[in-house]
């Protein structure tokens, strides 16, 4: 029987105060024809000891990015989060409260939200910030949208947005979906061939109501022309950035460099990889764009009392008042991951966050280095800076080359075929705080064993 | 000290990092792109962090704390063993993108979950990728909006919402490009059949529907409005936030929905964590499947080959992207640490999730009968009214509190101020739009009758009280009533170090 229910056996005593003599009597206003009769099809309940049991047997087949050498990133990287964190979102004040409607006795969340609104604000430099929407790619989406609302009048190129080439299908799917209900436009801006955005390409997005490009991009390229987008661009298109936000340790802000829109994935700061989510998105903007925002704002205010007080602000913009006039349809959030993030950055202080950024970079500039020596394979952006990953060109197929790593208790990287079809030979490969130098050696030998051994005429 | 960014120690205090691995004075990065001002974070030692957290908790009322009757958000106790399991190896230390034998253990409890939900909602086919119950909403909507295109039905542009909807339905099908139709709901709060009859024609999509309502009313004639919109050539979306009253007593199938969410933050017991992470996965009939977004889980016989894991003893799981999938509503698979908390209360109690929905509505209607008798008792009863007359409501109610607001000028918020003075958190106030100075009261199945019985006692006291308490109430708590307007005229969305 099932332990989590305090009025078992006593629901005679509770229906017969009430008047009435059995549980089916709280339920006499469901029709005839819609009821469901006898027991659900499912399995019989477990003790806790039991699941837990069946928890570890079942989630012991997955192999854990610990357990192997990984060099899979794409995007999510696995940064090491302090113990405390973990403690102290524990604490059920937190975990087991909902979103602060009744200010007054939330002004826990309400102020650690308004200090995490700071510390994104200071990190990429623009004046708002919300308190999270779900991840980076829906970020991104929302950003977009909020661009449109925000520009389309007065846009030559009306309900247009340029996009990277370069952006993952899975994150431009997002996009779309966000963005086809409103009869978006999105049209894609071109790269060169060393990695970073051309700037001709971009002469064309004037007039638009936004682009959205990554710094560093989906290829690990940190790319100097993005502070040049702003003056080609203009004042009436909105300058959208996706950020890696541990990058900005050593990574200029894009708040200063004319960025309208910051958004990313906010997982390197807090939280665990998790298979994908609980992530959190980061979204901040200038004040030109406050009242087109998606999300929750925590504002400052004072109490009756004049005492400093915290609640939520500028709601008329959400669907819980303006319903389909809303911003955004997002009701729940990430805030507890959020709250994650504000607690490590709280950890890590400015110096922190730059040594951090550091110890990513070196990672990835070490690898560099050492892969660059293999003369079997290239490195096709190698002129430029990195952070966290860049892509390698196999003498053989990136798909082929990832199942001999794995043979050898490597998690190689990512094979871009999937995201770039004629790319077949491009691998991307990541690193962070977490690489050891054994390990970025490991992988430059067996990649030099596998790459001589599927180019003809080399010998290893 | 009560502010995080007063605290100005030295550099890099925080936790000790090891070194890098090679030298940092020469990462080559461009001129133009490096930082010229660190942010102007704080600088704390742990001992600072920690305190400061913990002291910001205390300033924070949780299920834990005490009872949370806030009404239609299902603020049911949070297994602490589903914690546990999410912070195994096995799911936090995940990537999305691992093959297929890495992630045999999620993807066996990602295929399970999917059964389970589409058996208790009577739906043919599962998504677990939408990460809160709005984009479930939205998701589906979607999906219904391919389904039309795929038909040729272009002319289907509008949804119809009762005046009685979560705002994130209009939101919602707003979003994905639908123009919305709202409808009013009867006096007593059930759907108007004429009113959805005056309005379905063949421009109509969808109609979005909760049932319990937010009133808390099991709408009788549900059937019956599937069929007009059915014989429109409509699609009839379920919003699954008050699933919790019917598990296996009823369900959407039966009812004639084709689509429905699922908020496993409320039904299934994923903490709210103060606002999120959520997960809304959908349900499907067969019709829509191939809409999904993809990929969902699927499994085949294990075939010779196949690399044994301790769980594929006879199933191999495997991603499959549907046929025509809308294509991605987040960039991986969905709120996965969400997922695996939600199975593992769901192991709590497998089949007698319906033990578990009849004492939600045992206790909602026992806590509706204990306030009505104890306002009668001390004399208070006139002072409010039910939101909806019925006999029996389902997992919640709401009362009206406009004859008191008449009489007396103490209205819904007033008293859930009084209640906080009393330490509780206050139901649900001022929604559904539709009940005049209305509060909803949903107090889910994990309170005990001791507590459902001290709170009617409590509350009817607040009923009591001298008008002026209750207008400058609280007055117990860490600060007194927030002045939200003075918020939106004095934006201060961040610490202003210029004021220092």
């Amino acid at each position: 029987m099932v332990d989590q229910l305090p009025n078992l056996g006593r629901e005679k005593e509770m229906l017969e105060a009430m008047g009435l003599s059995s549980m089916d009597d709280l339920f006499s206003d469901i029709p005839e024809a819609v009821r469901m009769n006898g027991e659900l099809p499912l399995r019989g309940p477990q003790s806790e000891e039991e699941i837990i049991a069946d928890a570890r047997r079942i989630l012991g087949a997955n192999v854990a990015l610990g357990d192997r050498v990984n060099f899979l990133g794409a995007g999510l990287n696995r940064n090491y989060v302090p113990a405390s964190v973990f403690q102290l979102i524990t604490r059920g004040e937190f975990l087991t409260s909902y979103t602060p409607y009744q200010p007054e006795v939330s002004q826990g969340m309400l102020q650690a939200m308004w200090e995490f609104q700071t510390l994104i604000s200071e990190l990429l430099c623009l004046e708002v910030a919300n308190l999270s929407v779900y991840d980076g790619s829906t970020a991104a989406a929302e950003a977009i949208t909020c661009a449109v609302r925000v520009h389309n009048r007065k846009a030559t190129q009306k309900d247009t947005i340029y996009i990277s080439e370069l952006i993952p299908p899975a994150r431009i799917s997002v996009i779309e979906n966000y963005t086809q209900g409103g009869g978006v436009i999105v049209k894609t801006l071109r790269h060169n061939s060393d990695g970073t955005l051309n700037l001709e390409s971009l002469s064309e997005a004037a007039g638009s109501c936004g682009i959205y490009v990554e710094q560093p991009n989906p290829l690990g390229v940190l790319d100097g022309g993005l502070t040049r987008v702003k003056e080609i661009i203009g004042e009436s298109t909105a300058f959208i950035v996706g950020v890696s936000p541990v990058s900005l340790g050593l990574i200029e802000a894009p708040g200063n460099y004319g960025a309208d829109i910051v958004v990313g994935e906010g997982q390197a700061l807090g939280s665990p990889i998790t298979y994908g989510g609980p992530l959190y998105g980061i979204f901040a903007c200038t004040k030109a764009y406050l009242r087109q925002m998606p999300g929750r704002i925590v504002g400052r205010s004072i109490d009756v009392d004049g005492k400093e007080a915290f609640c939520l602000t500028l709601s008329t913009r959400e669907q819980h008042i303006r319903r389909h006039r809303a911003t955004s349809n997002i009701c729940t959030n990430e805030t507890l991951i959020a709250l994650m993030g504000a607690m490590h950055m709280s950890l890590l202080g400015p110096e922190g966050l730059q040594k951090l950024a550091q110890r990513n970079m070196a990672a990835c500039q070490l690898a560099k280095k050492k892969l660059s020596e293999i003369p079997t394979i290239a490195i096709p952006h190698a002129m430029n800076c990195h952070f966290n990953e860049f892509v390698v060109e196999l003498p053989g197929s990136a798909s082929d080359c990832i199942a001999y790593l794995d043979t050898q208790g490597l998690i190689g990287g990512y094979d871009l075929s999937n995201w770039y079809p004629q790319r077949r030979n491009w691998l991307l490969v990541s690193f962070s705080d977490q690489t050891k130098e054994t390990e970025i050696e490991l992988l430059t030998a067996h990649l030099a064993v596998w790459s001589a051994s599927v180019s003809p005429g080399v010998s290893a | 000290m009560s502010h995080l960014f007063e605290h100005k120690g030295a550099g890099g205090k925080g936790y000790s990092q090891p070194e890098s691995i090679m030298p940092t004075d020469n990462l080559q990065i461009p001129s133009s792109l490096i930082r010229k001002d660190l942010p102007k974070w704080p600088r704390l030692s742990e001992p600072e962090m920690v305190r400061h957290y913990t002291w910001l908790s205390t300033r924070n009322f949780g299920i834990d704390t005490g009872f949370y009757p806030l009404g239609s958000c299902t603020m049911k106790h949070n297994p602490r063993v589903n914690e546990v399991i999410a912070q195994l190896p096995g799911i936090a230390d995940l990537h999305p993108l691992q093959p297929e034998h890495q992630i045999q253990g999620t993807l066996a409890i990602f295929h399970e979950m999917q059964e389970m939900l589409g058996i208790c909602a009577g739906m043919d086919a599962v998504t677990l990728q939408p990460v809160a119950g709005a984009q479930g909403e939205f998701t589906a909507i979607r999906c219904f909006q391919e389904y039309f295109r795929k038909r040729g039905e272009l002319q289907r542009t509008k949804v119809i919402v009762p005046d009685s909807a979560h705002g994130t339905n209009p939101a919602s099908a707003s979003m994905a490009g639908f123009e919305i139709i709202e409808i009013p709901s009867q006096e007593d709060g059930r759907i108007d059949l004429n009113a959805l009859r005056a309005v379905v024609g063949d421009d109509t999509a969808a109609m979005m529907i909760t049932n319990p309502s937010t009133l808390g009313v099991f709408e009788p004639e549900i059937a019956e409005a599937a069929e007009i919109v059915h014989a429109a050539g409509g699609q009839m979306y379920y919003d699954g936030a008050n699933f919790n009253a019917i598990l296996g007593l009823t369900s959407p199938g039966i009812m004639g929905f084709d689509a429905v969410h699922y908020n496993l933050h409320k039904t299934f017991s994923q903490p709210h964590g103060g606002g999120g992470p959520g997960s809304g996965p959908i349900g499907v009939k067969s019709h829509l499947a191939e809409f999904l977004p993809g990929p969902v889980v699927k499994r085949r016989p294990v075939l010779s080959g196949d690399r044994l894991t301790s769980v594929n003893k006879e199933w191999w799981y495997h991603w499959q992207e549907p046929e025509n999938s809308i294509g991605k509503v987040q960039q991986w698979h969905g709120n996965s640490g969400a997922v695996i908390r939600s199975w593992a209360f769901y192991r709590r109690y497998g089949r007698d999730l319906k033990t578990m929905s009849q004492h939600a509505v045992l206790n909602a209607n026992y806590l509706r009968y204990k306030i009505m008798q104890e306002a009668e008792a001390k004399g208070v009863g006139h002072l409010f009214c039910d939101g909806a007359p019925i006999d029996v409501v389902k997992h919640e109610f709401t009362l009206s509190f406009a004859p008191m607001k008449e009489e007396m000028g103490i209205g819904a918020m007033d008293i859930a101020k009084g209640l906080l003075d009393r330490g509780y958190m206050a139901p649900t106030v001022y929604f559904p739009l539709i009940v005049p100075e209305c509060m909803m009261f949903e107090p889910t199945e994990t309170e005990s009758k001791d507590v459902l019985d001290e709170f009617a006692i409590k509350f009817v006291e607040v009923l009591q009280e001298d008008p002026d308490v209750l207008h400058a109430a609280p007055i117990t708590t860490k600060v007194r009533r927030v002045d939200e307007v003075y918020a939106a005229r004095n934006l201060v969305l961040s610490y202003p170090f210029d004021e220092e």
